[in-house]
Formats: structure tokens, C-alpha cells, sequence
């Protein structure tokens, strides 16, 4: 019964809140109502648009020495969530059957070897856990972090231990396990800071273009 | 007449005959039994099978023997230590095992229980002193963490048919064992990793010094009341500092060497490994019981050390006194009115007097 219930009706349900929720919220940016720029522009934004979204990869000159440890710990654990999500062979499995079949064809790709599944995910483990005991032992990220930057840290970390736990396949429980956790993540994400997975691109965006109608290069 | 005589003449002379030589086939039938009976006789017949399986028993013939697979051990078909690693497992690291860590456990209690929270003589003052950065403090509990798992996870898959099985039953319990199995060979190389980062970051000031044996002559300070000498890091701490480096290599390595059975390694290596990974793992399991007492209920003032990164002046010079020292001519102590500045109570706090440290010193 808990099966079928995780399986179905809760899967369909988290989908739901979580493809709405994300339109919505980033529909709410799109649409948004904003202070018309009177003043002239120095030049277009779109150049400054594309230029913000890469040069942000890159920490700040003045900045890196003293954040050391959040650029490599953030670059692990976000390489390595995103090469399990989009290249575990489960996961490619899942996707195929689930969103990419359509009337007898189906899309896949080359997942990635075990080895090198086991790496991502120490990888994404160990980032993960450099940066959530920053926030919570620095006095300063502490001060700045709310509740929903916690649960959204422990909420991830669950959602990959589950995952990892049941890499054998062979028990239906822990599968089970994984998929609910997996569910909650979905419902939480877009009422949640998570959102930045599909924010930070247009928040760059924006503020490269407004630097750009300033004259200001970023 | 004579034709009826002579057949019953015959069928008085055969009848014994064919008696007798049935008789001779039932007798020659037990014969094998008579003879395996007769141990000296035994002895000499020799069987060619025995001696085929005794060689493949003890692998005799290690270098006479071929097979298709090309790989170690390819061609052991028995392999006879793996008993005698069996029985050490079942009967000697499950149970010493388990005793080592109630008597730990136990004893630590009953010191609890007779000596109390060892604190400060005249308390907390209120001013600190910086210890530990924040990339230590995360190295020292991202090692934690990872150390906590596999403490879990390997307790599980060890002891888990003798303590869990009993109670959880067999389903659950092959639930519990597989998903602690791969966690445990995942979280595996994280631990190897922080412990390397460990040593960089640390080794420096945790080499014996002049001063660390009388540490350890007065016990640390926790069997009588004198006071004992101690610099950055005191005798107890070097000594745990070095115990999980070198235990904890010697468990990460042999654990790589299990968790990758193809990398060219026979049985006789995977089995010294297992050997050396169970019991390095409860030793190192033991001893962190004692160092997650004393960091935490044992100990007043020490958790604010890997909590804040500052420590309380009254409580390094009880403990740290040579490194106090240096702390104070180096000028380096911090009003509480400013650490509380720092740990950004202030901010929310209007009244600063009214903040846990400078209470905790009251």
C-alpha cells in the first residue's frame, strides 16, 4: 500500500508542486513590475547580460583568499550533485521511462561508469558537508542563515544518503526510501532558497545587463 | 528307477555346492568392511582421490595446477585459512569486540560517576583566546561526522547477526546490513581524505615536546589534584591526535584494499585486511568514546574549542598553561564584550552583559 502510494499518487503530487511552483515563482521574476531606467544607457545589456552569467563562476579576486574554502567545497558538491542527478545510470534509467518515452521511442544517454558514480558522489557528500558546518561554525554565515538554508542543506544530504544507501538495487524498501525523500525535496524546492538551482541564471542575467546600461563591467 | 535315483543323487550333491559358493559371494560381499577394519592393511591401500583432494586442500600443487580465469588465486579451489579467519571473526573480534566496548563504555561511567565534571578552579572569566579556525573546526567535524558513520555502519555489519538479528529479525535486518554496506564503503574514502587533510593541518603542533611525559606520569590532572603542565596540544591530546592518524591509515588502507578485491590482491591480503581493518576500527572506536566524553560532559569549557573556535583564558591556562602564556605576552586575549562582538551577539542583543559567556562567568 505504501508502495503504491509513493509511487503514485505522492510522485504525481510533488511533480505538480514542484513544476508549478517553479514556473510561478519564475514567472513572479519575469513578470515582475520594475522602476522604469530613465537615465541614458552606456550600452547594451545583453553583452553585460552573457558576460555576468560566466564571470560569476569566478570567485572575486579580493574575495577568494578569504573564502577559500566555500569555492572549492560549493565547486565539489555542485559538479558532483549534477553528475549524479543527470548521469547515474539509475537516474538515466528513471528519466528515460519516465519523461523522455513517448509512443514506443524513448531518449536516453551514456550514463557514467560506477567508478566513477561512487567518485561524484564523495565528491558531492563531502562539499556538501564542508559547507553546511561553515554556515553553521562561522559566526558570520550563521548570523545570515535562516531555517529554510538548513533544511534545505540536510533535506539535499538526505536526499543523496537514501539514494546512496540503496545502490545495491536490491531492496525495494530502500528504493522506496529514496523515491519518498526524493518527493519531499520536490514539494520543498520551490518555496525554498533551492530555487538558486534555476534563479541564478536570470538573477545574473540581470544584474550584468543593469551593470551594462550603467557602464559598470562585472 | 535309476533315472529318479541319480537325480536325487545330483540334486544332493549340488545343493551344498551351490550353497557353499553362494554362501562365498554374501562373505565376499563384507569383504571391503573386513578390510578397512583391519587397520594396518588399511593403511596400505591407497586411495589416488585422497591424495588429489588433500593437494587441493592445502593447495600443493600451486604451480602444477592450470585454469582458464587468469587471475589470483584462479587456481585455489579450497581455500583452507579462510576458516581459520572465519573462526577469529566469529569467535574472537565479535566478542572481544564487544567486550572491549561495554568495559569502555562502563568504565567510563563509573569515572563520570565518581569524579564528576572536571572544572574549572575559579571558573570561567568570560575573556577568550582564539584556538582553532574555521577550516580546523570543519576538518575536525567533517572527520567526525564521516567517523560517526562508519563507527555505525561497521558496528552494524559486525555485530548486527549476534545483537540485531535476535531483534529485528532477518528482513529488516538484511535491509539495515545493505544499505550500511554501501554507506559504509562510500563514506569510506571520505574519511581517508579528511584524515590526510588532518595530518597536514595538524602534525606540526602535535609533536612530542619537553614536558609531555610528566603530563602523563600525573595522569593528566584527572587523578589528583596538581596541576599539570601543557602547551598547545597537552600529552593526552598528541596521543589521540596520533592514534587516529595511525589507526585511522592503517583502517582507511586496508578498507581501499577490501572495497577493491580487483585490483590484484589474493585472499591471504583481503583476509589480513579484514583482520587489521576490525580490529584497528574497535580500538579506534574505544578510544573515541573517551575523547568524545572528555570534549564534551567531561570537561568544562573544551566544546567551545571546535563550537567557536575561542576558548576561555581561565580554561587554557588550567589545561594549555604553556600555550596561555604565550597567548598573553603575545597579547592576544579578547574582551568578552568583543567576543560576543564577534560571535554576533551583540547584534541581537541589546544588553551585552546579559550574553552566555559573560553569565557563564558570572
Amino acid at each position: 500500500m505504501i508502495t503504491d502510494f509513493i509511487d503514485g499518487p505522492l510522485w504525481t503530487f510533488s511533480l505538480t508542486v514542484f513544476s508549478i511552483g517553479v514556473i510561478w515563482k519564475l514567472a513572479s521574476l519575469v513578470f515582475a513590475r520594475r522602476k522604469t531606467d530613465l537615465s541614458a544607457a552606456r550600452s547594451s545589456g545583453v553583452p553585460g547580460a552573457i558576460r555576468t552569467i560566466f564571470s560569476r563562476f569566478k570567485a572575486d579576486k579580493g574575495m577568494a583568499p578569504h573564502i577559500r574554502l566555500q569555492i572549492v567545497a560549493g565547486y565539489m558538491f555542485h559538479l558532483g550533485l549534477f553528475a549524479l542527478l543527470f548521469f547515474a545510470a539509475p537516474h538515466v534509467l528513471f528519466l528515460q521511462e519516465h519523461f523522455f518515452s513517448f509512443e514506443g521511442m524513448s531518449f536516453s544517454w551514456t550514463p557514467m561508469p560506477h567508478w566513477a558514480f561512487i567518485v561524484a558522489s564523495q565528491f558531492a557528500f563531502l562539499g556538501l558537508l564542508m559547507l553546511w558546518l561553515h554556515r553553521v561554525l562561522n559566526p558570520v554565515s550563521r548570523l545570515i542563515s535562516t531555517a529554510d538554508d538548513h533544511i534545505a542543506a540536510i533535506l539535499t544530504f538526505v536526499v543523496m544518503l537514501t539514494g546512496c544507501l540503496a545502490l545495491l538495487e536490491s531492496f525495494n524498501e530502500l528504493r522506496l526510501l529514496h523515491r519518498f525523500c526524493v518527493e519531499l525535496f520536490l514539494i520543498y524546492f520551490p518555496f525554498s532558497r533551492l530555487m538558486h538551482a534555476f534563479t541564478f541564471i536570470p538573477s545574473r542575467a540581470f544584474t550584468g545587463a543593469w551593470f551594462a546600461r550603467r557602464g559598470i563591467r562585472s | 528307477m535309476s533315472n529318479s535315483f541319480m537325480s536325487t543323487h545330483s540334486r544332493i550333491v549340488t545343493r551344498p555346492i551351490s550353497f557353499v559358493i553362494f554362501l562365498v559371494f554374501l562373505l565376499s560381499l563384507l569383504l571391503p568392511l573386513s578390510v578397512s577394519a583391519s587397520g594396518p592393511v588399511a593403511s596400505k591401500v591407497n586411495n589416488p582421490a585422497n591424495d588429489l583432494w588433500m593437494s587441493v586442500r592445502h593447495n600443493t600443487q600451486s604451480g602444477k595446477v592450470t585454469s582458464q580465469v587468469k587471475s589470483v588465486d584462479s587456481t585455489v579451489l579450497i581455500n583452507s585459512q579462510a576458516d581459520r579467519w572465519l573462526r577469529f571473526r566469529m569467535t574472537q573480534l565479535i566478542n572481544y569486540g564487544l567486550i572491549l566496548l561495554a568495559a569502555v563504555s562502563s568504565l567510563i561511567f563509573l569515572f563520570y560517576l565518581f569524579r564528576g565534571r572536571i572544572k574549572l578552579e575559579g571558573g570561567l572569566s568570560g575573556t577568550m583566546v582564539h584556538r582553532f579556525s574555521d577550516y580546523e573546526r570543519v576538518l575536525h567535524w567533517v572527520l567526525a561526522i564521516v567517523f560517526l558513520f562508519l563507527a555505525v555502519t561497521g558496528l552494524m555489519l559486525l555485530f548486527g547477526r549476534t545483537l540485531l538479528i535476535p531483534v529485528l529479525g532477518h528482513e529488516v535486518f538484511s535491509v539495515l546490513a545493505s544499505a550500511s554496506k554501501e554507506g559504509h564503503n562510500l563514506f569510506g574514502p571520505i574519511f581517508f581524505v579528511s584524515l590526510l587533510l588532518m595530518l597536514l593541518r595538524f602534525a606540526a603542533r602535535n609533536i612530542y615536546a619537553k614536558g609531555d611525559l610528566t603530563w602523563l606520569l600525573k595522569g593528566g590532572g584527572m587523578l589528583g589534584k596538581s596541576h599539570v603542565t601543557g602547551g598547545f596540544f597537552n600529552m593526552g591530546e598528541k596521543t589521540w591526535y596520533w592514534l587516529v592518524i595511525l589507526i585511522g591509515l592503517g583502517i582507511s588502507v586496508s578498507g581501499l584494499i577490501l572495497v577493491s578485491p580487483n585490483l590484484g590482491q589474493g585472499r591471504t591480503i583481503m583476509e589480513l585486511s579484514h583482520v587489521v581493518h576490525g580490529i584497528g576500527a574497535i580500538i579506534l572506536i574505544a578510544v573515541s568514546f573517551g575523547h568524545i566524553y572528555l570534549g564534551t560532559k567531561g570537561t568544562e569549557g573544551t566544546l567551545e574549542s571546535m563550537k567557536t573556535g575561542y576558548v576561555d583564558i581561565k580554561w587554557a591556562e588550567e589545561h594549555h598553561d604553556r600555550w596561555a602564556k604565550q597567548c598573553h605576552e603575545n597579547n592576544q586575549l579578547i574582551a568578552a564584550e568583543d567576543y560576543a562582538r564577534l560571535q554576533g551577539r551583540a547584534v541581537r542583543e541589546e544588553n551585552i552583559t546579559a550574553s552566555p559567556v559573560v553569565e557563564e562567568s558570572k
